[in-house]
């Protein structure tokens, strides 16, 4: 009997889609629901130009839900059926960026500081906010994620994210200003609504992910991606208004341009990887982990303990950080490293051990993996290219050595190669694992699309 | 007997629940802050009287104008407050409140009778600063039970106009 034969679904469903769209279809609606009650609300009872914009930026925020379900559809394994799901998801999201854009600046940024400044404000950010994506998606060494979800994640972090809190924070500070006495009392009151309504509004597009594109989220490592991803998305629209905010405050006295460039220095490069993107790690990391357990009540508390422990970071800082006051002299540039260094570094640092923690196990199990394939000879993954394909510069090694000698086209095919061995590596550890639901159907598909993919690449490796 | 394997994913799950207890603690500090800043139980009924909020002269310390809410930034403004309206055994004090929440003029704190010869309670302006901030300005007449403000008696917020 062969290897594959003896393989088994981990939980075989040849017919209809997995429970988890339904679960995944039920969070979108909510989503939705709250999103335009909210909005609505806010606009009648408020009155607020936030309210406004939540109203105004509906249209926005339909046209990404939209372009993000096409978006997923494109992941049918028909080209032609791919690229024109693409090219709507696209355009779809492409024209929500726009019109939020034009939203944000007619509603929020120009009654300020006018759209000039807005726009001077969101390119300062863009540049370090790029240089954190590309750092965050290659901090998967082992399987790096598709551009296009690492690009849903950050748009939600930065549109629909921040949609979500306008209304909630608007009206919990309304309400609390009424109510309660200001100082301490109100700061730890406004910590608690930014830490619960912004955490969840972000986790809730890492959650979607886990449900629905379970191919793209195989354990904690994927998860502290995409959720940093999410966290660099929010950063950014929140260093730009607030950028833009305090600018227009200062400005009339001479000193808009220091302030909106210290609120740039400490959101955009002492808090790129800090703050939100920790937060939003830290609630990944834990739907990551509830990926690779399998009872109910421990997938359960995983993903809980992830918003929990975001939700305690996030209101840490929001809540204490007065009582880090910074001196207006020299010493005042080491406090402020200082201070983020103390209240956020023991929450980053977790994300980093839990990140090292599973790109180990990862690493260890596509090896694994990869010598199970080469040994039963099925042709997909040969003995001599595992070490190679574990080593992710031996893998850029391999594809500069093709790119010398056979140009770039043979570059491209060794990394689609490459890529399909790892996604086969890793379809094969989730099925030993038990814990994937598409049908063994789908490993055969994938061997056979890697040996067509070393056909055409007419690739021999080395040794 | 067979040894059950060894599954890094537990390692990490039970990181995660350790992390769990050190965030509920975090959570916890942050209500019993909450809870001393703003002890249950503290609504006495009691209402202060703000006469209102005028254009404010600092030579001569005193108001004119109409009453108003909104200010442009180059105008000085203050509270006028009408301590007898309050129980003479409290302590309270008044405080206004800036945009970004720092207090930016205050009496007190002490008894009404204490406070009956400043009813007029100015904005001052932001250090190194030559106008007010724009946004929204909150003052608030508090009471004081054990050391801090526990109850507002009286709230009135005004705007300052960007131009």
């Amino acid at each position: 009997m062969s290897a594959i034969a003896r393989a088994r679904a981990a939980n075989p469903r040849p017919r209809g889609r997995p429970a988890r769209y339904g679960v995944a279809l039920a969070v979108t609606a909510i989503v939705v629901i709250v999103l335009v009650a909210s909005s609505v609300l806010d606009y009648v009872f408020l009155d607020t130009i936030p309210g406004r914009t939540a109203l105004y930026g509906l249209l926005a925020v339909g046209l990404v839900t939209l372009g993000t379900f096409i978006g997923v559809r494109a992941f049918d394994r028909d080209p032609a059926v791919r690229r024109r799901h693409l090219i709507r998801a696209g355009v779809l999201l492409g024209l929500a960026v726009l019109l939020w854009l034009l939203v944000i600046d007619l509603y929020v940024f120009t009654s300020s500081a006018g759209p000039s400044v807005a726009a001077i404000c969101a390119a300062a950010c863009l540049p370090t906010t790029a240089f954190g994506l590309v750092v965050v998606r290659r901090l998967d060494r082992n399987e790096k994620e598709p551009w296009r979800l690492v690009l849903v994640a950050f748009a939600w972090g930065a549109i629909v994210a921040t949609s979500m809190v306008i209304w909630g924070e608007s009206l919990w500070s309304a309400i609390a200003e009424r109510l309660l006495v200001p100082g301490p009392g109100l700061d730890v009151s406004t910590a608690f609504s930014a830490g619960l309504l912004e955490e969840l509004a972000k986790g809730v597009a890492v959650l979607l992910l886990f449900l629905v594109m379970r191919n793209e989220f195989d354990d904690v490592v994927d998860g502290i991606v995409y959720g940093a991803a999410v966290g660099l998305g929010f950063n950014f629209l929140e260093s730009v208004a607030y950028m833009t905010n305090l600018y227009a405050i200062f400005s009339p006295d001479g000193v808009g341009g220091y302030a909106a460039g210290f609120q740039w220095y400490s959101r955009q490069v002492l808090g790129l990887f800090f703050g939100h993107a920790t937060y939003t790690a830290l609630i990944g990391a834990g739907i990551g982990i509830a990926r690779q357990l399998h009872g109910r009540r421990q997938q359960a508390a995983a993903v809980a303990s992830g918003f929990l422990i975001a939700i305690a970071a996030h209101f840490s800082w929001d809540a204490w950080v007065q009582f880090f006051p910074i001196e207006s002299s020299a010493l005042g540039l080491v406090e402020i490293h200082l201070r983020t260094l103390i209240m956020t570094g023991p929450f980053t640092a977790l994300v980093i051990a839990l990140l090292l923690s599973g790109l180990r196990y990862e690493g260890e199990a596509l090896r694994d993996q990869m010598q199970l394939e080469a040994t039963e000879g099925t042709g997909a993954i040969l003995a001599p290219e595992v070490p190679i394909l574990t080593n992710p510069w031996r893998r850029l090694g391999q594809r500069m050595q093709a790119l010398t000698q056979r140009g770039f086209k043979a570059y491209f095919a060794l990394a689609r190669l490459q890529t399909a061995q790892l996604d086969l590596a890793m379809e094969r550890w989730h099925r030993e694992r038990q814990e994937i639901d598409t049908p063994l159907e789908a490993e055969y598909e994938l061997r056979k699309r890697v040996i067509e993919l070393r056909r055409q690449a007419g690739f021999q490796p080395a040794g | 007997m067979r040894a059950v394997p060894y599954d890094p994913v537990r390692t990490l799950y039970r990181t995660l629940l350790i992390f769990d207890f050190v965030a509920i603690l975090i959570l916890a500090a942050g209500l019993a802050e909450f809870l001393y800043f703003e002890p249950p139980g503290q609504q006495t009924g009691i209402r202060a009287t703000i006469a209102g909020v005028y254009q404010y002269d600092p030579t001569t310390n005193k108001t004119f104008g109409p009453e108003r809410s909104t200010f442009t930034r180059t105008q000085l403004f203050a509270a006028v407050v009408d301590w007898k309206s309050l129980p003479p055994n409290i302590i309270v004090d008044a405080r206004w409140y800036d945009t970004l929440e720092s207090i930016v003029g205050s009496v007190g704190p002490g008894t009404p009778a204490q406070l009956e010869s400043q009813p007029i309670v100015p904005v001052a302006l932001p250090t190194n600063l030559k106008h007010n901030l724009p946004g929204q300005y909150i003052f608030v007449v508090e009471r004081w039970a054990n050391g801090v403000p526990v109850e507002v008696l009286a709230r009135r917020i005004v705007q300052v106009e960007r131009s």
